[in-house]
């Protein structure tokens, strides 16, 4: 399994980075590589089981299945069903947890998946920079450092 | 049951903090609230179920044993045995997490514990400042930190 593994301080409390990107079909409104995305079969975005069917900047398209959401504990866990990348059995989770001692929180983004190893560098090197180090580049951006 | 959590971020690579905590007979050497610390049975400080025995500045002893020590999660657990606040049952957790982005350090310390009633709030307050904020504090200034704050 490959696996990647990208975290970092938000300067905002977990709550209200959790209330930015808990919405499981919210990416095109807070993630700069997404530019649109609807919930299949008109489904709530927070029903275990949806599946966003999203296009990123470039014109792929890709298709999650949320697999676990917890308002609790403040994360989202994710797979994917269709994309464009040569990989399989992607499994992802978002989590945040309060830093008690100021206004800010601890985020992690996390991923495991199988495939060749000849793709696993790239794969592993552009998930986490262009998604994961991208999305929380953004939201330090909307929350400042 | 009382849950107490502190958190920070030390601004140092996650290995360097945790070579420095992972010693559970080294706490001796940056909490300021301990004055010596001692495995009992002269036992290795990184074996499952040794004991360390504590002597506070004030003078007080207590003891705690270690339940789980990952070198791959970077955790701790203990437990407390002999104490002479009145915590019972407490056991307390030590995490770290790379915070990839800037290679610094996301520290997690934690506990649950049961006290005589009306002394909860106290409690958790002395065991969450004197102890792991403290502790936070202490780790800095030993790793060569400003304070935040």
């Amino acid at each position: 399994m490959a696996r990647v593994y990208i975290s970092s301080v938000i300067s905002a409390s977990a709550e209200k980075v959790w209330e930015r990107v808990r919405d499981f079909n919210a990416l095109p409104r807070w993630h700069p590589a997404i530019a649109d995305s609807r919930i299949e079969d008109a489904l709530p975005a927070d029903k275990v089981g949806c599946i966003r069917n999203f296009n990123l900047q470039n014109g792929d398209n890709i298709r999650e299945q949320l697999l676990g959401l917890s308002d609790y504990d403040m994360f989202c866990t994710y797979g994917i069903l269709e994309s464009p990348m040569p990989l399989t059995d992607y499994v992802a989770t978002l989590r945040l947890t309060p830093v008690t001692d100021g206004q800010r929180c601890f985020a992690e983004w996390s991923a495991e998946f199988s495939c060749s190893p000849e793709d696993e560098e790239d794969l592993v090197g552009g998930i986490g920079t262009n998604v994961f180090q991208g999305g929380f580049d953004a939201l330090k951006r909307h929350f400042g450092e | 049951m009382v849950k107490v959590i502190r958190s920070t971020i030390i601004d140092a690579p996650v290995d360097e903090v945790w070579n420095v905590i992972r010693d559970f007979n080294g706490h001796d050497q940056w909490h300021p609230a301990i004055a010596i610390s001692q495995i009992e049975r002269s036992e290795k400080s990184d074996r499952i179920g040794c004991v360390r025995r504590f002597r506070l500045q004030d003078g007080s002893e207590l003891r705690e044993k270690l339940l789980t020590l990952s070198d791959m999660e970077q955790t701790f657990s203990y437990c407390l045995l002999d104490t002479p606040v009145p915590l019972f049952n407490y056991v307390a957790h030590v995490r770290l997490f790379p915070v990839t982005d800037d290679n610094s350090t996301f520290w997690e310390w934690e506990s649950r514990f049961d006290t005589p009633k009306g002394r909860e709030d106290e409690l958790a307050e002395m065991v969450g400042e004197n102890i792991y904020v403290a502790g936070f504090e202490s780790i800095r200034a030993h790793m060569g930190m400003e304070a935040v704050q």
